[in-house]
C-alpha cells in the first residue's frame, strides 16, 4: 500500500543532510581564518619589517665595532644608508623597483631642547595620502663632529625615526 | 494525513529547535573568528617589544665604550619621554645595570649583573 508517510521523513532527511554538509564545511574551513582586510594587519607587518631592518643595520659586523647604522649617522652618509635600507626593506633584488618608500629624521637633545634634522628619504614626492607607519631606533653617536649643524659635538644617543609606506 | 499521528509533529518541532540552536552557536563561533586577525595585530602593534630591545642594546652598547654614561642616559630618557611617551630610567653602576621602562600599558624592569 502506498502512503505519504515517507514524505516528511524525506524532507527532514534532506534538511539534515544539508545541515551536516554545511557543518562539515565550516569545521574543515575553520583552520583557515579569513579576516577582513583591516589596516591593522598591514600596519603590523610593515612596522615589524621596519624595526627588523633598523635592528639589522644597527648590528655591528664585529663585536665592539660601530654598526653600519652608527657609521651612516656619524658620517652623515645618506647615500649608503638609503641603499642599505631599501635593499633590506624590499624583497626585489633589482634596485629601484621596490615598493617600500621611507623618510627618516633624527631627533636629538641639546641641553633641555629637543630638535630634529632631516636625514634622508627615498626620493619620492610625498602627497600626504600615504598610509605610513613609524619605526624608531636609538643610534649611538660616538663622534659627533661630522653631524650636520644642530646637535652638540659630544658623544650622544640620537633617535632615528623612519616613516615607511608602500607605494 | 494518514502517516502522521498526534506526536509526530512534536518531534519535528523539537528537532527543528535543536538544529536551529546548534546553527546559532556555530554562527557565533564563525562570527568571532573575524576578530582574530584584528585583535592579534592590535596587540602586536601595542606591545613595545622593539622599544625594549632597542633601549637594552643601546645601553649595553654605550656601556662597552669608555665614555661618560650620564649624558647618554639623559639623551635616552629624555628623548623617549619626548617622542615615544614612555618613562625610561637607567642606572649604571660598576657591577649592575638597571633598565626600567613604562609606557602606561607595559611595564618592564631588568637588572643585569655584570
Amino acid at each position: 500500500m502506498v502512503t505519504d508517510t515517507g514524505v516528511l521523513y524525506t524532507i527532514e532527511g534532506l534538511a539534515a543532510g544539508v545541515l551536516m554538509i554545511t557543518t562539515a564545511y565550516l569545521v574543515v574551513s575553520s583552520t583557515m581564518v579569513f579576516t577582513p582586510g583591516d589596516t591593522h594587519i598591514i600596519d603590523m607587518q610593515l612596522e615589524q619589517l621596519g624595526n627588523d631592518v633598523l635592528a639589522t643595520m644597527d648590528t655591528p659586523v664585529k663585536f665592539g665595532e660601530p654598526s653600519p647604522l652608527e657609521l651612516y649617522v656619524m658620517e652623515h652618509d645618506i647615500t649608503n644608508f638609503s641603499t642599505h635600507f631599501l635593499l633590506l626593506a624590499n624583497t626585489v633584488s633589482q634596485p629601484g623597483f621596490g615598493k617600500i618608500k621611507f623618510n627618516s629624521v633624527i631627533y636629538y637633545r641639546k641641553g633641555t631642547i629637543f630638535d630634529f634634522y632631516h636625514f634622508t628619504d627615498s626620493g619620492d614626492i610625498i602627497t600626504g595620502r600615504e598610509h605610513m607607519v613609524k619605526v624608531t631606533r636609538r643610534v649611538f653617536v660616538e663622534d659627533a663632529s661630522n653631524l650636520p649643524s644642530g646637535p652638540e659635538n659630544r658623544t650622544q644617543s640620537v633617535l632615528m625615526e623612519v616613516t615607511l609606506w608602500r607605494d | 494525513m494518514e502517516g502522521l499521528d498526534g506526536e509526530d509533529g512534536q518531534w519535528i518541532i523539537l528537532m527543528g529547535l535543536i538544529i536551529s540552536v546548534s546553527i546559532f552557536i556555530l554562527a557565533i563561533i564563525v562570527n568571532q573568528s573575524i576578530l582574530v586577525g584584528q585583535t592579534t595585530s592590535e596587540s602586536v602593534l601595542d606591545f613595545p617589544k622593539s622599544e625594549i630591545q632597542d633601549i637594552r642594546s643601546e645601553v649595553i652598547r654605550y656601556r662597552n665604550t669608555m665614555v661618560d654614561p650620564y649624558p647618554i642616559q639623559t639623551d635616552i630618557e629624555q628623548l623617549t619621554l619626548f617622542r615615544k611617551t614612555a618613562l625610561v630610567n637607567i642606572s649604571n653602576t660598576s657591577d649592575r645595570l638597571t633598565i626600567h621602562y613604562n609606557n602606561g600599558v607595559t611595564y618592564y624592569h631588568e637588572i643585569i649583573q655584570i
